[in-house]
C-alpha cells in the first residue's frame, strides 16, 4: 500500500468519524445549550441568548465564591500532597527493610472510592460519636465543629484530599527516584556533599519534570473535587464550602438549569485551562533549566 | 361407556381448568405487560415490585418496573410525558413535580373514586394531593407527614417531672407550642450525660427545609386564609419573610443550638440516628424516626417511644391584615412534608386500564397496609386503616408505642389545619434558595430576617422569570383553590 493509496481512507475516516461522534459531538452540542436558555423544571421552550448565561454566571457571586474556595482546596491539598509524597516518596526509596508492605500500605487510600473515603471521614469527624472527638476530648477539646463550620470545614475537606491522593504522588516520584542514576550520587558523596545539599542539588532538579507533571495533574483533579464535599458538608454551611463542580451538579440536577450549567461547565474549562497555561509558564524557564 | 366416562372426563376437566383460568385471571390482562417508573429502589421501588408480583398472580398480567436514579427521574418522565411517547403506564414521582405532569395524566376511573377503600384514603391526600383543579390524577403511594417524638422513659421520669415542673411552671408532656418545645429541649440539653434537647436536620441538601416548614407552619398557615402560607394566592408575592416566617426561623435556629453539636450537619438519616441511639429527648421528622427508634435491632431506646401530633400554636400571622390572630385554643398545623409519592398513568398509555387496576391494587388497604410494615419500601401510612390496625403493628412498637405512633399518625393527616408543602414548577430552584440563606442564618452569619428577605426577593424573582401568572395558576391548584 503506497501513500496514496486510495484505501487508507477506508481505514481512516470510521476512526475519525467515532471519534467526532463520540467526543466532538458532545462538546459541540454542550457548546450550543450554552448559548441557549434551557430549563427542564419547568420545562420552558429553549430560545438563544448568546452569552446570557456567561454573562450572568460571571456577575454572580456564587460563582466566584466557588471558584475562590475550589481554588483554596485545590492548591492546600496539592502543595501538601506534593510535600507529604516528596518525603514518604524518597523514605521509600532509601530501601528501608519492609518497603513493600509500606508501599502497598501507602497506597491502599488511592484505591478507595471517594464517596466511601467521605463517609468514613465524616464518621470519624462526628464531634460526639466519632474516634477523633474521643481523643480530643482527652485532650480538653470536645465536640470541636469540625464540618459545621466553615474554616475547620475546609481544612477537614484539604485532610482526607491529602490522606486520599498522596499516595499518588509518592507512586509517581518514586518512580521517578527509581530511575535517578546511583553515579551522580556517588560522585557527590566523594565531594563530601551532605544529604540536603546532594537533595536540592541534584534530587529535587532532576525530579523537576515529573514533579511539574504529577502537580499539573493533581491540581487539576483536584479542581473537580465534588464527591468528597457532597458527602461531608454537602456545601454548607450556607455555600461555604461548595466547589465548582457541585455547584454545577446543583443547577444541572436539582434545577435542570441545562444552559446555564452548560456555560458554568465552559467556564470551568476556560479556568482550568487558564490555570494550566499560566502555571506551565512560570515553571518553563526552570525546566529549560534543568533540561 | 368408557369412551363416555373418558370424554366426559375429559370436559370436566377442560370446563375446570377454564373455571380456574377465569378465577386466577381477574380481571384477565393475560398478555398485558405494563412499564411501571420510578427512582432507584429499595424505597417505593421495591412497594411497585411487591404489589407487581401479587398483581400479576391475581390478573395474568406482568409489570416491568424501570429505575432511574433520581437525578435522572424527573427528565425521563417529563420527556416521555411532553414527546407523547407510550414510554410508561404507570409512573411514581414525587409530588412537587406534579404542576409540570398534570396536562398528560389521564383522570382516575370514576369507579375507583367511590366506596370503602376511596373513602379509606385519609381526606388530606383524597381531596388536595391527588387532585388538581378539581380532577383526581394520581393515587397516593405513600403519607409524608411530620409528627413529633419524645423519649417516654425521660418524659415519665419522676424526678424530670418534678425539676421540670419547678423550673417552667406546667408539667412535663409532649410538647402542644413550639415554645414548650424548646423548654423541654432546654431541659433535657445534658451534654455531660450524653443527651440533648432535641435533633432535626439543619444539613443543606439534607431535607433541612421541611423541618423549617413545620416549625413555621403553625404561625404561617392561616385557618382563615387557605393556601397562603407561602405565597399571597391573589398576587403570587411570596409570604416567605413576614414575620410568621421569621418566628418559625427564630425558633428552628433556637433549636440548632439544642441539639447535638454537630447537628447543623444532620440530614434525616443523622435525625434517626441521634434519636435512636438516646442523644436526644424529643425531636421531629417523618414517621420514620418511630419506626426505627422502636427496633431493638437499630435502637438504645426501644420500648420508650412516643409520638404526638407537631406542635401547634395559638397565634397565627394573618397575611391580609399584616397583624397576628390571637386563638383561645392551640391551632395544630400538621406540616405535610414532601407529600408522600403519587403514582399515576399518562394519558399516552395504551394500556390505560390495566395500569389504573394495577395502581388500585398497589394502594389497596391489605398491599399498601403490608407495604407500610415492611421495612425498605419506604411506604409511610395513608389510609386511616394503616392507622387503626394495631395488630399489624405489633411486630414493630409495643402497645403503646403503636397506639401514639398511628394515633399521631392519624390525627396529622385529618387535622382541620393540615398544611400542605409547597407544589410549584421549578421546586428544587425554590428550595434550593432558601437552603442556601437557612445555612448562613444556622451558621449565624445573617439574621433571620435579613436571610429571609433575601429568600424573598430571590423568590419573587425566580416566579417573575418563570412566568407569574403561570405559576400562580399551578400555585392555586396545588393548594386546591379555584382559577381565577
Amino acid at each position: 500500500m503506497t501513500r496514496n493509496d486510495p484505501i487508507k481512507h477506508v481505514f481512516i475516516w470510521p476512526a475519525l468519524l467515532i471519534v467526532l461522534v463520540i467526543s466532538i459531538f458532545p462538546l459541540i452540542y454542550s457548546l450550543t445549550t450554552s448559548f441557549m436558555s434551557l430549563r427542564l423544571v419547568p420545562p420552558i421552550p429553549p430560545r438563544f441568548v448568546g452569552f446570557g448565561n456567561y454573562a450572568e454566571l460571571l456577575q454572580n457571586p456564587r460563582f466566584w465564591h466557588v471558584a475562590w474556595t475550589t481554588s483554596v482546596i485545590a492548591f492546600i491539598a496539592v502543595a501538601l500532597q506534593y510535600v507529604i509524597g516528596f518525603a514518604v516518596a524518597l523514605a521509600l526509596n532509601a530501601r528501608v527493610p519492609g518497603e513493600g508492605i509500606f508501599r502497598v500500605g501507602f497506597l491502599l487510600p488511592m484505591l478507595v472510592a471517594p464517596v466511601a473515603v467521605a463517609l468514613i471521614a465524616r464518621q470519624i469527624l462526628n464531634p460526639t460519636m466519632g474516634p477523633l472527638n474521643e481523643f480530643m476530648t482527652v485532650l480538653g477539646f470536645s465536640n470541636l465543629p469540625f464540618l459545621t463550620q466553615t474554616k475547620w470545614a475546609i481544612g477537614a475537606i484539604i485532610s482526607v484530599e491529602v490522606w486520599q491522593w498522596t499516595p499518588f504522588v509518592i507512586l509517581m516520584l518514586l518512580a521517578g527516584l527509581q530511575t535517578l542514576p546511583d553515579d551522580v550520587y556517588e560522585a557527590a558523596a566523594l565531594e563530601n556533599a551532605s544529604p540536603w545539599q546532594q537533595f536540592w542539588g541534584i534530587t529535587f532538579p532532576m525530579m523537576l519534570p515529573i514533579s511539574v507533571a504529577v502537580v499539573f495533574i493533581r491540581l487539576i483533579e483536584s479542581y473537580k473535587i465534588m464527591d468528597t464535599v457532597f458527602v461531608m458538608t454537602g456545601g454548607g454551611p450556607g455555600i461555604s464550602t461548595e466547589t465548582l463542580t457541585l455547584f454545577a451538579y446543583q443547577e444541572g440536577f436539582k434545577k435542570f438549569n441545562l444552559g446555564y450549567t452548560s456555560a458554568l461547565s465552559f467556564l470551568f474549562l476556560i479556568f482550568i485551562t487558564i490555570i494550566g497555561v499560566v502555571y506551565l509558564a512560570i515553571l518553563k524557564p526552570y525546566l529549560e533549566k534543568h533540561k | 361407556m368408557r369412551k363416555f366416562l373418558l370424554g366426559s372426563t375429559a370436559v370436566a376437566l377442560f370446563a375446570m381448568s377454564g373455571a380456574t383460568s377465569a378465577l386466577a385471571c381477574d380481571p384477565d390482562y393475560t398478555g398485558v405487560t405494563l412499564s411501571a417508573t420510578t427512582q432507584t429502589g429499595p424505597y417505593i421501588a421495591s412497594a411497585l415490585q411487591l404489589a407487581a408480583k401479587g398483581w400479576e398472580q391475581k390478573t395474568c398480567g406482568k409489570v416491568n418496573v424501570v429505575e432511574f436514579p433520581w437525578s435522572e427521574l424527573y427528565p425521563k418522565i417529563v420527556t416521555s410525558l411532553t414527546s407523547g411517547e407510550d414510554t410508561f403506564d404507570v409512573i411514581a414521582f414525587a409530588p412537587a413535580w406534579a404542576p409540570d405532569f398534570t396536562d398528560y395524566l389521564s383522570e382516575m376511573p370514576t369507579a375507583m373514586q367511590s366506596g370503602a377503600d376511596w373513602e379509606d384514603i385519609a381526606p388530606v391526600y383524597r381531596e388536595s394531593l391527588m387532585v388538581w383543579n378539581g380532577k383526581v390524577l394520581s393515587q397516593t403511594m405513600d403519607g409524608d407527614v411530620h409528627t413529633y417524638t419524645y423519649r417516654i422513659d425521660l418524659f415519665e421520669n419522676p424526678d424530670n417531672q418534678k425539676a421540670f415542673k419547678e423550673k417552667y411552671g406546667y408539667d412535663l408532656a409532649p410538647a402542644k407550642t413550639w415554645k414548650q418545645y424548646l423548654d423541654i429541649a432546654e431541659f433535657f440539653q445534658q451534654p455531660d450525660k450524653g443527651v440533648w434537647g432535641t435533633a432535626e436536620a439543619f444539613r443543606r441538601g439534607g431535607q433541612q427545609f421541611w423541618f423549617f416548614f413545620s416549625h413555621a407552619a403553625p404561625y404561617t398557615n392561616h385557618p382563615d386564609h387557605k393556601g397562603s402560607m407561602f405565597f399571597d394566592p391573589d398576587t403570587m408575592d411570596t409570604q416567605i419573610n413576614n414575620p410568621g416566617w421569621v418566628r418559625g426561623l427564630e425558633e428552628y435556629i433556637r433549636s440548632s443550638k439544642l441539639a447535638p453539636p454537630n447537628a447543623l450537619n444532620f440530614s434525616f438519616g443523622e435525625v434517626n440516628a441521634a434519636f435512636a441511639g438516646g442523644q436526644a429527648a424529643e425531636s421531629i421528622g417523618w414517621g420514620d424516626t418511630g419506626v426505627i427508634a422502636a427496633d431493638p435491632k437499630q435502637s438504645k431506646v426501644s420500648g420508650n417511644v412516643g409520638s404526638a401530633l407537631l406542635p401547634g400554636s395559638d397565634e397565627i400571622w394573618n397575611y391580609k391584615t399584616k397583624k397576628w390572630d390571637k386563638f383561645d385554643h392551640v391551632v395544630e398545623s400538621p406540616f405535610m412534608a414532601f407529600g408522600g409519592w403519587q403514582a399515576a398513568v399518562p394519558a399516552s398509555s395504551k394500556k390505560q386500564e390495566a395500569a389504573w387496576d394495577y395502581i388500585k391494587y398497589l394502594s389497596s388497604p391489605e398491599v399498601s397496609g403490608q407495604a407500610a410494615i415492611t421495612g425498605g419500601t419506604g411506604v409511610n401510612p395513608y389510609r386511616i386503616s394503616h392507622t387503626t390496625k394495631i395488630d399489624l403493628w405489633s411486630k414493630l412498637f409495643s402497645e403503646r408505642e403503636a397506639k401514639e405512633y398511628l394515633g399521631a399518625q392519624k390525627d396529622s393527616v385529618t387535622a382541620k389545619n393540615v398544611a400542605l408543602d409547597m407544589r410549584l414548577p421549578g421546586y428544587f430552584s425554590y428550595t434550593e434558595i432558601l437552603e442556601i440563606e437557612l445555612s448562613k442564618a444556622l451558621a449565624g452569619e445573617v439574621t433571620p430576617q435579613q436571610a429571609l428577605d433575601s429568600v424573598a426577593a430571590q423568590w419573587n424573582k425566580l416566579t417573575d422569570e418563570f412566568g407569574r401568572d403561570k405559576q400562580l395558576a399551578a400555585y392555586r391548584a396545588s393548594m386546591g383553590l379555584p382559577q381565577k
